[in-house]
């Protein structure tokens, strides 16, 4: 153990858990990486590439190398930082990417042979034989490189979703934030304050800073406490802003659960959308090490970490308690660390500084030079640092690198702000054009003392709700130190070896020197050829120090070389959470027909259409094929009586005393003369003259209408129609409103179904003469239920539609099948509609599919011309008007051969190409009214062509058949039937 | 009085209950629907003693209640009357305006709470982008949940309805109490 005393952890609560089998103690407050140090156990896990061991880098978010699996089974986490991860009692975690034991990882060969994986290797080894790649190399190549592994199983945890609103938020709880928040706080205004820590505090609780004299955790407590008493401030510890999207809105995945043993069901992480007025951005900064050969031993971190390690952890970086740190440090800062250990009793035997006017701060021996190599392959043993061109082996248990600190930038840069180099922080601050309304503070824009940090917070606060409006008064700030770390720019130690510079991706300053070499300096390129800055990480600790290695390789100075540009998420977000906890068939809404209820209990088989699911057919007993129950739907309906729930259809009402004009703008065919109680059909064209939808459209009275839709099109038709209401002619007094819901509509048809529903209305004549085909009427049915009837077929039989407020829809639906037993009367879905419409040559989706025509349809003498409409005159002009397809009918010359819907159409004997293309089939089924396969499509002067055999073309499935063009009308070509 | 049973939204006798925690989230399939429209230069009428609220606001009366709902449009409530034919007795009440009956081209979900309103805030903040400190007793507005359209209105503090088109009840439903669980 190398617990050490003091911290802002419970010593007095042990939490258990395991790595990687072994059973190791912790403490409340501790993370799994502090927990694991105070262990003494600095080997934590390999390298991506080279699979080099690997110990705990940083104390936070940005950590490279301390990825472990958490969990297990379905549950299963891999690549979680330990750095971040909030012990608790029973979590299990292990190391990964290593074949056999971590400190016996076969895969390390991969090291042996590393100056073949030198940068863009894979670009040019694996280049030949061509079918190698899929087959061999990437399977290879995937199966050696990567971190953790996926389970592979659903996640089984629960996670949520939702939405806050506030005039500030502050992001990050360090010394900026909690000034931020405490003085807006005051101010009363609404204010969220989120940190990705589960304590808020930030720095604060790592460094041994006073404020007002007493230590800097005693002001953040007193902080918290007012903050927590005051009902406008929202504290969202374990809470990740990881985005900043448009007008105001933050992405934060709060992590619920995560720190506890969670019971089944209990939520793990809720996706916040954040609407913020305005923004502080007080993220901190991300201290940067100092690339020299063999720098990734497992007991090398960086400086900062050591220190937050010791003081709010109380774990010594150590494996033994009496193995000594040193520290290696381009500025004062990594000499505080030096002080922080001694203070705690950890030894210290020597700094090491390039500076020649390095000062000293305590009781170790400064040593002007650099740390040039390493040794202890599982942990750090030794040192080499070199002074005045001499060179010494040093005994040392860890090492603590520090080279200065880079302000964490990227929420800041989310909409394309280009940070700025700042060449006497010597590093890249926030820029011009940030995110609207935020503000930058702290150390996250280079104000990184503590007094600047909580001046810099609560000035942002204060400007923030001046830009509300808002007067805030400044709050008293703590005296605090306002010593800026000297430092000097010193960007890595030029020595043969093999430097790491970037963790996570086994980055070295060989492979951005192989990089220049290349051509590929550019930042973009540089991280492309060498895979920098990529994974995880995100090059948190990386970035800048490669930078700087290509800044000096190329001549030019820092800024001119580059910069990095971040995009959301700042850290790793888990799909699950963006999906905000529903999945499957909740990952979207389903809508309910009136009758499902009654369908289900006929048997029917369901189909998705849009959102709705709609009965499709219902199978009988007997049945084995879908094509048995349709044939037999379709043949009762002809022969008898059906039923079909067409809820679906979009109804719109239309009504006020401009109705009539308003809708013979709307429809190309006059709808203005339809008389009351009658029903017309109606074609509506795009603005660019094509087709778009139809329907029909009763007249209940001189000003009231009802327009019918295609199921498709119910949302687009009332959208278009309200744009033409409000927009294209306010003058028009009409107004509209969907009734989609609130009718139950229910198709009657075969010859019976005049018979079916004199048995269900109260009274009403339904004879011929006075209910006509296209008529319509408000009625009342079984014993005064209010409903409307329209005289309308889709099927081409005698049939009717009658809708009655949806909550009756299932009981009118169980009353006419039980009605109607003698008559007949089956229910039919979706597949017997679509058959039937086909036999009678009705239009649908498939023929107005946006690229056609009134004239293909056989509707153009419906685009009239007494009037202007939508697209009438764009549907007669050039190009378009002279279109001589037309919509015709198919039969197949050997009637038991199958017409394939989407077959394209050739003359006999004719090449087939794109330039001697005829048509296409629109629509097929089988007709057990015809006895074989029918079709519809368009076809080149279709309506001139009748009798003639044509080919109908299915090269994709390597398919042809012979087709005769027919009328579309298949079934009743007179119509007598349905006006009977 | 027609002999057709009548079945609620959710394709069920007797309307949903459920509570959980310090909520109580309740169908409401008596709520009778009608939306009036003004035609063009027509003023807003009182429907039986109430009358119309502003952009945004629901306002309650002796005999009906109403909400905003677009401009020169309202939805006219009728507590406990879906039985009834309520878009005739408003068209009644305003026959110079558009009526239209809407009973059943909603599902309406009561959500009580018996702490206050925080317990709805939880609820709500979860379910919908809105800014609830602006979402005072007497608003109604329109806003998106789970990929769907609703109406909400505050009626009280203790007392909200969630409105959304009746053919999307079962996952408006599913929406609602699944996210009350995940309060706990």
């Amino acid at each position: 153990m190398t617990r050490l005393t003091g911290g802002v952890i419970d010593h007095e609560t042990a939490l258990r858990f395991t790595f990687n089998g072994k059973t190791y103690s912790g403490r409340k407050g501790d993370t799994l990486a502090s927990a694991l140090l105070a262990n003494g156990v600095q080997l934590v896990g390999r390298s991506f590439k080279y699979h080099r061991p690997r110990g705990v880098l940083s104390a936070g978010s940005e950590e490279p190398n301390a990825l472990v699996t958490l969990r297990g089974g379905a549950r299963e986490e891999p690549n979680t930082r330990a750095t971040v991860t909030e012990l608790f009692d029973g979590l299990v975690a292990r190391s990964q990417n290593h074949v056999g034991p971590l400190h016996r990882d076969v895969m390390a060969v991969n090291d042996l042979l590393s100056p073949l994986f030198a940068s863009g290797f894979y670009y040019k080894t694996f280049m030949w034989p061509r079918a190698f790649w899929e087959k061999l190399y990437e399977p290879l190549i995937r199966h050696a490189a990567g971190l953790g592994r996926l389970s592979g199983e659903a996640d089984p945890d629960a996670y949520d979703k939702g939405f806050l609103h506030c005039d500030l938020l502050v992001i990050g709880g360090g010394a900026a934030g909690l000034a931020a928040a405490l003085a807006a706080g005051r101010a009363g205004v609404k204010v969220i304050l989120a940190d990705e820590d589960f304590q808020f505090g930030g720095r604060l609780l790592a460094e041994t800073h006073q404020l007002d004299g007493m230590p800097a955790t005693s002001w953040v407590t007193a902080v918290m406490a007012e903050l927590s008493g005051l009902e406008n401030v929202r504290l969202m510890p374990r809470t990740t802003v990881f985005g900043a999207y448009d007008h105001g809105i933050y992405g934060a995945v709060e992590r619920v659960s995560d720190h506890v043993s969670a019971a089944d069901g209990e939520v793990r992480q809720t996706l916040w959308r954040i609407t913020a007025k305005r923004s502080v951005l007080a993220a901190g900064a991300t201290e940067r090490h100092i690339p020299f050969p063999n720098n990734d031993r497992p007991g090398i971190m960086l400086a900062g970490a050591m220190r937050a390690y010791a003081n709010r952890w109380a774990a010594s970086p150590t494996r033994h308690p009496s193995d000594p740190v040193i520290i290696f440090t381009n500025n004062d800062d990594g000499h505080r660390t030096a002080t922080d250990l001694l203070a705690k009793g950890v030894p210290v035997t020597a700094v090491v500084d390039p500076r020649d006017d390095a000062p000293t701060f305590g009781a170790y021996e400064l040593i002007t030079g650099v740390v040039d190599d390493t040794k202890g392959r599982l942990g750090l043993t030794s040192v080499r640092v070199t002074q005045n061109g001499q060179s010494r082996w040093m005994p040392c248990g860890a090492l603590g690198v520090s080279g200065g600190w880079n302000p964490n930038v990227h929420l800041s840069s989310h909409h394309r702000s280009k940070p700025v180099w700042d060449e006497a922080l010597l590093a890249f601050v926030p820029g011009k054009d940030l995110p609207n309304g935020m503000i930058v503070a702290g150390a996250a824009v280079g104000q990184g003392t503590t007094a600047k940090a909580l001046r810099s917070g609560m000035e942002a606060a204060v400007s923030s709700l001046a830009a509300l409006g808002i007067s805030a008064e400044r709050i008293d700030l703590p005296d605090a130190d306002d010593t800026a770390a000297a430092q000097t720019a010193f960007w890595h130690v030029s020595r043969k070896g093999r430097a790491w510079v970037d963790f996570q991706n086994d980055v070295t300053v060989k492979d951005i020197v192989l990089a220049h070499q290349e051509n590929m300096r550019p930042v973009e390129h540089l991280k492309r050829w060498t895979t920098l800055g990529m994974a995880t990480d995100q090059g948190k600790t990386s970035n800048i120090s490669a930078l700087a290695v290509m800044a000096e390789l190329t001549g030019k100075s820092l800024p001119e070389t580059g910069t990095t540009i971040f995009r959301p998420p700042y850290t790793g977000v888990t799909l699950s959470v963006l999906g905000g906890g529903d999945t499957g068939k909740h990952f979207r809404p389903t809508r309910y027909t009136p009758t499902h209820q009654w369908s289900a209990s006929q048997g029917a088989t369901f189909v998705e259409v849009g959102a709705w699911l709609r009965a499709q057919y219902f199978v009988q007993p007997g049945e084995t094929h879908w094509r048995q129950s349709v044939d037999r739907e379709v043949l009762a309906v002809r022969r008898g009586v059906g039923l079909c729930d067409v809820t679906t259809l979009g109804k719109i009402d239309v009504q006020g005393p401009d109705a009539a004009e308003f809708l013979n703008r709307i429809y190309c065919n006059m709808m203005g003369t339809l008389a009351v109680g009658r029903v017309r059909y109606g074609l509506m064209l795009r603005e660019d003259g094509h087709a778009y939808d139809d329907g029909t459209c009763a007249r209940l009275s001189e000003n009231h209408f009802v327009v019918t839709t295609t199921t498709a099109n119910a949302a687009l038709v009332y959208r278009n129609m309200e744009f033409a209401r409000q927009c294209l002619w306010p003058d028009l007094n009409v107004s509209l409103i969907s009734t989609t819901d609130a009718w139950a509509q229910i198709a009657v048809a075969g010859p019976n179904s005049r018979t079916l529903l004199s048995r269900v209305v109260d009274g009403f004549d339904l004879s011929n003469e006075v209910f006509p085909f296209m008529a319509c009427a408000e009625l009342t049915v079984c014993g005064g239920l209010r409903a409307r009837l329209f005289r309308i077929s889709f099927s081409g039989e005698l049939a009717y539609e009658i809708a009655v407020p949806a909550r009756y829809g299932n009981a009118l639906m169980e009353r006419l099948a039980q009605v109607g037993a003698d008559l007949g009367a089956t229910p039919y879905g979706t597949e017997a509609l679509g058959v039937m419409r086909i036999e009678k040559g009705h239009a649908a989706g498939s023929e107005l599919n946006g690229q056609t025509t009134a004239q293909m349809l056989s509707l153009g003498r419906m685009v009239s011309e007494k009037k202007d409409s939508i697209g009438a005159v764009m549907s007669r002009r050039e190009g378009l008007a002279q279109d001589k397809r037309r919509l015709v009918g198919f039969r197949p010359v050997d009637k038991s051969e199958a017409i394939v819907a989407g077959s394209h159409l050739f003359t006999q004997g004719e090449t087939r190409n794109t330039t001697t293309d005829q048509g296409w089939i629109t629509s097929a089924a089988y007709s057990p009214h015809v006895g074989s396969s029918i079709a519809i499509g368009f076809l080149e002067e279709g309506d001139a062509r009748m009798g003639e055999v044509v080919i109908a073309a299915n090269p994709l499935e390597g398919r042809e058949v012979r087709v005769e063009v027919v009328s579309p009308h298949f079934v009743d070509p007179e119509g007598g039937r349905l006006r009977d | 009085m027609t002999d057709l049973m009548a079945i609620t939204a959710l394709g069920a006798v007797a309307p949903y209950e459920f509570q959980i925690g310090g909520l109580v989230i309740r169908e409401n399939t008596e709520l009778a629907l009608a939306s009036l429209s003004l035609g063009r230069g027509q003023g807003a009428p009182t429907i039986l003693g109430t009358s119309m609220p502003d952009v945004g606001q629901w306002q309650a009366g002796p005999e009906v209640s109403a909400f905003w709902t677009a401009p020169n449009q309202w939805f006219i409530e009728g507590q406990g009357r879906a039985h009834e034919d309520f878009a005739a007795i408003v068209k009644a009440a305003a026959p110079d305006c558009a009526v239209t009956e809407q009973t059943d081209g909603w599902v309406a979900f009561d959500v009580y709470s018996n702490d206050g309103f925080k317990p709805l805030e939880g609820l709500l903040e979860k379910l919908v982008n809105i800014d609830l400190d602006g979402f005072e007793v007497g608003t109604a507005l329109r806003t998106g949940l789970h990929h769907m359209s609703v109406y909400l209105i505050r009626r009280s503090d203790t007392h909200v309805t969630i409105m959304g088109m009746r053919t999307f009840a079962a996952a408006l439903c599913h929406a609602l109490e699944s996210t009350a669980v995940r309060l706990r």
